[in-house]
């Protein structure tokens, strides 16, 4: 795969104490190999943690992994502390096991696309890429 | 034994004479659909399995009889005859007082054991009111703080009749949630000599599979899934104190081969360290049972799990000499594999757990658990429950594929692709034994590199659309009205953390502090982790004190992320 993805930076992280990391670890990596500079956070990760982390390692969008339908309260989370940074422009996208149904509430706050499980990789990355650039 | 095979070795040559003919002439007329056929894993398939491919094959030797040597077509003699795989359906969500009522439900619906999951805060030894379960109580499983809950949990059900699968996960909460389901039976007036159940308690769920930032260093989640292990043989002699989880490994990402090569190597280890302890093989070996994947390779599936039958024993003869027959027996209950259903067109998942459920079925699984066909959108709501558990009753009852014991032994298929992942299982295991055993291979991260490779090569399939997954990356729908309710968990945080204050207040605080301090004293002196939990949980001490206090004993592990 060409290395298109250059000069993005990236943060993947799970937060709340959902365990299941294999969509976002798969996901770190293609993005990598795609050519972006991807920061993983691992597990259990708070929104406060997530945000700073994303402000120190001066990413331009950060992908949260979510499979324990707790993703309208973190989404938000995550999106009131972005504000308080005055980092709202950072790009918010996702993935997991988060209904269609509830797609529509992420928008309104400010979320960008959310990928289903089993979502080409490439398809993530030119999102990133096309995100990034605007 | 005198090697006796099927076909004498002329017939032999002459059918493979005439299989070169007809691939020359008849079967290379017509084109094939792919380049290359392989199982899910990359084993190569061939056109057609003839006696050629089982020429090796001593019928008495390599296939046997049911519930003997070598045990391939079952642990059982009668299997299906004699009795139904357990129905054994997941139930876990909320506080204790709601998961007890879905419980009750499957029960009354026709479901022949508990199996109950642990929300994410407990699995990871965090009550309910810490800091960090504030999105997550009550999600994934049901929320246990403290005996009272596990009281709740299991009001009215007959624990002294009906198996409980407790999915603990891993030693960090199993040492804990177990210690009060025993402590609750205790209390009930119930002997633990007659609970009979399961309890996961895998040490290589919080090193390998999903790894808390907190997590124990190794060689401490070890020790706390074998003191669990010996306290069970000494003291609740039917039940099974492990369950090797390869499911949970194989939806992190390995393949077949890699999941029963961790889940045999698991069990190995955790056997030389009961040696180790004084224990004699033939104490604690007929308890140790497997918990395995069905995946969509259908006849792989099968394929592995009588490989793995076969397997075991054979390992166990070679390294500790069992003179019980019963140790000998490789025991699994398998879930459908959950990370094969899609959130795209979910009906379409009815009928990939039913051939999932299916392969388990012909491999002679002892219980089953079917995912319901919201697995990819939400906690299964009743309706995806029922359905799912009526997918194993019609199995059972309709399909008559219980018949007879091990319907496929003999096919030249099967057999063949048996033999094969046998080979490449031992490999693996010898891979890993040459690691220094599987706690070294999760040291070194070796683990954590073959299950993310596997992954990622599975994702990298998916992508190129080698692996077709129908309604995922080919006949997609563009516009999908979801056919189906996505369940709300109830309130969780608050009613647990109301329960919490007031048992804190409540409680004997003097007594609650001695039964942690008497913890950290059976970590010093290097006693069995069980025998005091067990005691300390009756203080009303909860799951995150403990937990608490044993991070503080044995420190934390920098490990691998990937």
């Amino acid at each position: 795969m060409a290395k298109k993805g250059g000069n993005i930076r990236v943060l993947v992280a799970k937060p709340g104490l959902d365990g299941h990391d294999r969509g976002a670890k798969v996901v770190a990596r293609a993005l990598t190999n795609a050519g972006m500079e991807v920061i993983y956070s691992g597990l259990h990760q708070t929104p406060e943690q997530i945000v700073q982390t994303a402000l120190d390692e001066d990413v331009n969008a950060i992908g949260l992994s979510i499979h324990s339908g707790a993703h309208k309260t973190i989404f938000a989370d995550v999106m009131a502390l972005l504000r308080e940074k005055s980092a709202a422009d950072l790009i918010v996208f996702g993935g997991g096991s988060i209904p269609t149904r509830d797609w529509p509430y992420l928008s309104e706050i400010g979320v960008g696309r959310i990928f289903l499980p089993g979502t080409n990789t490439e398809e993530i990355v030119e999102y990133l890429i096309t995100a990034v650039e605007a | 034994m005198e090697r006796k095979s099927q076909e004498s070795s002329e017939n032999m040559a002459e059918i493979a004479q005439v299989e070169q003919e007809w691939i020359a002439t008849t079967y290379g007329k017509e084109k094939e659909r792919r380049q290359e056929f392989s199982t899910l894993s990359g084993l190569l398939v061939e056109p057609l399995y003839t006696p050629r491919h089982v020429a090796e094959l001593d019928y008495l030797r390599d296939l046997g009889f049911p519930g003997q040597e070598p045990y391939l077509r079952g642990v059982h003699a009668t299997m299906y005859r004699g009795r139904p795989w357990t129905h054994r359906q997941l139930a876990g969500y909320g506080p204790p007082e709601e998961t007890n009522k879905r419980y009750k439900f499957l029960l009354n619906e026709g479901a022949g054991g508990i199996n109950g999951v642990f929300d994410y805060p407990t699995l990871r030894g965090y009550d309910s009111n810490d800091p960090r379960a504030y999105a997550d109580a009550g999600r994934g499983g049901v929320a246990i703080d403290t005996i009272e809950d596990m009281a709740a949990l299991f009001d009215g059900i007959p624990i002294d009749t009906i198996s409980c699968s407790l999915v603990t996960c891993q030693p960090i909460c199993n040492i804990s949630v177990q210690s009060m389901f025993f402590a609750n039976a205790l209390r009930r007036g119930v002997c633990l000599a007659d609970l009979k159940g399961t309890s996961q308690n895998d040490f290589l769920m919080e090193t390998a599979v999903t790894i808390s930032p907190e997590v124990f260093p190794p060689w401490f989640s070890f020790k706390l899934s074998c003191d669990a292990i010996e306290f069970c043989t000494r003291n609740v002699r039917h039940w099974n104190p492990i369950s090797f989880a390869g499911y949970n490994y194989r939806e992190a990402g390995c393949n077949a081969i890699q999941e029963v090569g961790l889940v045999l190597s698991n069990a190995l280890a955790c056997s030389e360290e009961m040696l180790r302890r004084g224990l004699k093989i033939d104490d604690f070996a007929p308890r140790l049972s497997f918990f395995l994947s069905a995946q969509s390779d259908f006849f792989e599936e099968i394929a592995k799990y009588r490989a793995a039958r076969r397997l075991w024993p054979r390992l166990l003869k070679e390294r500790f000499s069992p003179e019980d027959e019963r140790s000998l027996k490789f025991r699994f209950h398998v879930q459908t594999a959950g990370v094969a259903l899609t959130a795209q067109q979910p009906l379409n998942n009815i009928s990939r757990s039913a051939f999932h459920a299916l392969s388990a079925v012909l491999g002679g699984a002892q219980s089953i658990h079917v995912d319901g066909y919201d697995e990819a959108l939400c906690t299964p709501t009743e309706l995806s429950s029922v359905t799912a558990l009526r997918t194993q009753q019609i199995l059972d009852l309709e399909t008559r594929v219980t018949n007879t014991v091990d319907p496929l032994g003999g096919s030249y298929f099967v057999e063949n692709l048996t033999d094969k992942l046998e080979r490449e299982i031992s490999r693996f295991i010898n891979e890993i034994d040459s690691q220094g055993g599987i706690v070294e291979a999760v040291n070194s991260g070796f683990v954590h590199r073959e299950i993310s490779d596997s992954a990622y090569r599975y994702q990298l399939s998916i992508d190129s659309g080698d692996t077709p997954i129908v309604g995922l990356n080919c006949y997609k729908m563009h516009e999908e009205t979801l056919p189906c309710e996505i369940f709300r968990i109830p309130e969780t945080f608050a009613i647990q953390d109301a329960k919490l204050k007031r048992i804190k207040e409540t409680r004997n605080s003097r007594v609650a502090e001695k039964a942690l301090a008497e913890v950290g004293k059976s970590f010093e002196t290097n006693g069995n982790m069980m025998d005091v939990i067990v005691q300390s949980v009756g203080a009303l001490v909860s799951e995150g004190e403990i937990a608490e206090t044993l991070k503080k004993c044995a420190g934390t592990w920098d490990p691998p992320l990937f």
